[in-house]
């Protein structure tokens, strides 16, 4: 998908990048950092999910409530489902609204669930809970969580389930951040120039290869998604004027190029180390004797005629 | 073990041959009648199991990889009682391939199977295997696939240096003969439901099996691990696999698959962290894992995501306790896919260790530079041709990035292209 002229095609092609990060299901981790933050991208795609008529349920431990929920109107703040671990990530308040585990439990609590809706689940961040729990231990927990649905023996009781992680890569080394990108269905990396932002998207669908696309985009006041050209490419690729191109074939001594009847000549020709039988009739034809050969030696002035053998006069 | 075996018959043997020479005073060479064997048995003396096969080198007991040109090139097959590591390449499409072919060789031989995994339900692995080609229709499959993939420049035959259409290409293309070691899949295809249900197998499904409340202590085997050597040596026991269980009468290859070992997927964080707590988890069990295939008649096969793991040195004692090591490198995402050298493969693939069994010398192919490509129906590894060496007048930039790419081959081919500077002889 290249940003092309026709961009101003803008809600058509809106969707399709939205759609095509929430189609695959799974886990979905946005990968962003301090100059091109992501959280306004998951807004988006929680806002996208919403409006499609899904469950959404939002783990928010890295950003207060309110915070998360500005920006949003009020029929999708009614449809959004918050499990506030920001406030008392502790528990030490001890109400019975929190989840007993924290988001861990949460997040094990809805591997356990049996409805046939769509269920998408906005995990804010698994920086946060990298940062707090072991590696393997969110690892494990996601894996369960994104993958209820891929029995092909279960008739779809289970809808589709779809997490989005928000991960900071500047916050981990190469380690967590390579782990669980292994285990995301789509990873969508935030990057950018000249103040335009950019997302490269790469699709790992099961058993087939991964697909990789860049786009350019911008997120609008209300979370829905601009996409966009990239800025003008101002550097042509150098090229040196001065070194016409040589075509190795012109001004040779021998021929590159056989016609036809070169060709065929060519191919009727008989190599000295075949043995064809021709060669064969040649070796075993009687030969007609001596008279056939003859040698002529012309004896120059320098020539020794005599036939004895020089050595003979060694005495040994 | 089958070695031994052997040894003993032949000794057994001779010394009757001996002994009737003696009285008959005829020669020494003498038919080897059921007499001479002592016992009552009418069958052959050695059992032959399905699907094995005594090497040609040193008559170690070899099971089939599932991949005939992967046999070749590890000197006939995989030992009996040996680890079969793979090391996965980046985006994990073509490891698993390897791991299915590995299952599907065992249901189609009739060996029980065992498939560990934390990823995949082991089911469900069962169900995607591929399907096993047959005689009468491997021939016209194969003819297809090939004539596809000629060009015809290789249809005229060579005239000058005909002695070299002799030479057996690198892959034997087509059924080998009918007593069946290796064969062939079509992995387009499915496994027949009823070939899967035939056959026995056990499976081993990490979050089935444990609890996530389970407690770790330092310096011991993630809980994971311990489980997995567990059930695994209890199939090995009960199965009569060890030969523990002597009513056994029928002998059979027990193949064990463990899909993606040290992923963090198994609670094991050598792909987390560099130096973490329980980093000789892995180690320890590989160590574990290989005490139990010494003993018993099994073959097993790891995939293992090596680029994760962020401590070089743990990749090394890794190596060292596999015994054959078969690196994927996959060409996806990386320079390498738009440089042509290589737009006929989709990756490479480096036979990084053989093992010496009972041996001295190792049966290392003497072909290193080895790519595969995956066609629609095969898996296929073909020895990696250079290119000839371009003349003088293509650019110099062009010949850089061959230098460079050539540079990363083995030291098999091509010298000339080592090194930065590119020297004309």
């Amino acid at each position: 998908m290249t940003p092309s002229e026709g961009a101003r095609a803008g809600t058509g092609r809106e969707l399709e990048m939205l759609d095509s990060l929430l189609a695959l299901g799974g886990l979905v981790l946005l990968r962003d950092s301090v100059e091109w933050e992501g959280r306004s991208l998951l807004k988006a795609l929680v806002k996208k999910s919403a409006l499609c008529g899904e469950q959404v349920h939002i783990l928010g431990c890295e950003v207060s409530e309110e915070e998360f929920r500005e920006g949003f109107d009020s029929d999708i703040n009614n449809r959004l489902v918050y499990h506030d671990f920001f406030r008392d990530p502790l528990n030490w308040s001890k109400t019975e609204e929190a989840f007993p585990g924290g988001p861990l439990g949460a997040l094990r609590a809805m591997c356990k669930r049996t409805d046939p809706v769509p269920v998408t689940i906005a995990l804010d961040s698994p920086s946060w809970l990298l940062l707090r729990l072991p590696c393997t231990t969110l690892c494990q927990a996601l894996h369960a969580v994104s993958h209820q649905d891929s029995c092909p023996g279960d008739s779809s009781s289970v809808g589709k389930v779809t997490v989005l992680g928000l991960l900071h890569e500047e916050l981990h080394g190469p380690g967590p951040v390579g782990a669980l990108s292994s285990l995301a269905q789509t990873e969508v990396t935030l990057g950018g120039t000249m103040g335009q932002a950019l997302a490269h998207i790469l699709c790992r669908r099961p058993r087939q290869r991964p697909t990789d696309q860049t786009q350019w985009f911008s997120i609008l006041p209300d979370f829905s998604l601009d996409l966009q050209e990239g800025p003008s490419v101002e550097s042509q690729p150098y090229s040196d004027p001065h070194i016409p191109p040589v075509d190795p074939t012109t001004h040779l001594t021998f021929n590159l190029h056989l016609s036809k009847k070169e060709r065929e000549a060519r191919d009727s020709l008989i190599l000295p180390f075949q043995f064809s039988s021709e060669k064969q009739q040649a070796l075993l034809r009687p030969r007609p004797g001596q008279a056939t050969s003859h040698i002529f030696y012309e004896p120059d002035a320098y020539d020794d005629l005599d036939q004895e053998d020089p050595d003979d006069d060694l005495d040994i | 073990m089958a070695a031994a075996a052997t040894c003993g018959s032949v000794a057994a043997s001779t010394g009757s041959a001996v002994a009737t020479a003696s009285k008959n005073n005829v020669t020494s060479f003498q038919r080897r009648g059921r007499r001479a064997s002592g016992t009552n048995d009418s069958g052959p003396r050695l059992v032959s199991i399905t699907g094995t096969r005594p090497s040609v080198r040193n008559g170690q007991l070899l099971v089939s990889t599932g991949l005939p040109a992967l046999d070749q090139l590890l000197g006939g097959g995989l030992a009996v009682g040996t680890v079969l590591l793979i090391e996965e390449d980046k985006y994990n499409i073509y490891s698993p391939l390897l791991f299915k072919y590995f299952l599907a060789e065992g249901i189609v031989n009739g060996h029980t199977l065992l498939v560990a995994s934390a990823k995949e339900d082991p089911a469900n692995i069962l169900q995607e295997l591929p399907a096993p080609l047959l005689d009468d229709k491997c021939k016209k499959e194969f003819d297809e696939d090939v004539y596809n993939h000629k060009t015809p420049e290789s249809n005229i035959k060579m005239k000058i240096a005909w002695r070299y259409q002799l030479l057996p290409k690198m892959e034997q293309i087509g059924p080998v003969s009918s007593s069946r070691f290796g064969h062939y899949y079509d992995a387009s295809k499915r496994m027949p439901q009823e070939l899967i249900e035939a056959s026995n197998w056990h499976g081993f499904f990490l979050p089935e099996k444990i609890s996530s409340t389970l407690k770790v202590e330092p310096c011991s085997l993630t809980p994971g691990y311990t489980k997995l050597l567990q059930f695994i040596q209890n199939i090995i026991y009960e199965e009569g696999f060890d030969g523990s269980n002597p009513q056994k009468k029928q002998r059979n290859i027990l193949r064990i698959g463990i899909q993606n070992l040290g992923s963090p997927l198994w609670g094991d964080d050598i792909c987390c962290a560099e130096n973490g707590g329980n980093s000789h988890s892995l180690t320890k069990f590989l160590y574990v894992l290989r005490g139990l295939l010494r003993t018993s008649l099994s073959a097993c096969i790891i995939t293992m995501p090596t680029h994760l793991i962020q401590n070089k040195a743990i990749i090394a004692r890794v190596t060292t306790l596999s015994d054959i090591v078969v690196g994927l490198e996959s060409f996806i995402g990386s320079e390498r896919e738009t440089n042509p050298l290589y737009k006929d493969y989709h990756g490479l693939i480096h036979i990084r260790q053989i093992p010496r069994l009972n041996n001295l010398i190792c049966d290392e192919s003497d072909v290193k530079d080895l790519a595969f490509k995956l066609k629609r129906k095969l898996f296929t590894i073909e020895r990696l041709h250079l290119p000839p060496d371009l003349s003088d007048t293509v650019s110099r930039s062009s010949k850089m990035d061959l230098a460079e790419s050539a540079k990363r081959l083995g030291p098999g081919c091509g010298m000339m292209a080592g090194g930065k500077k590119h020297l004309d002889f």
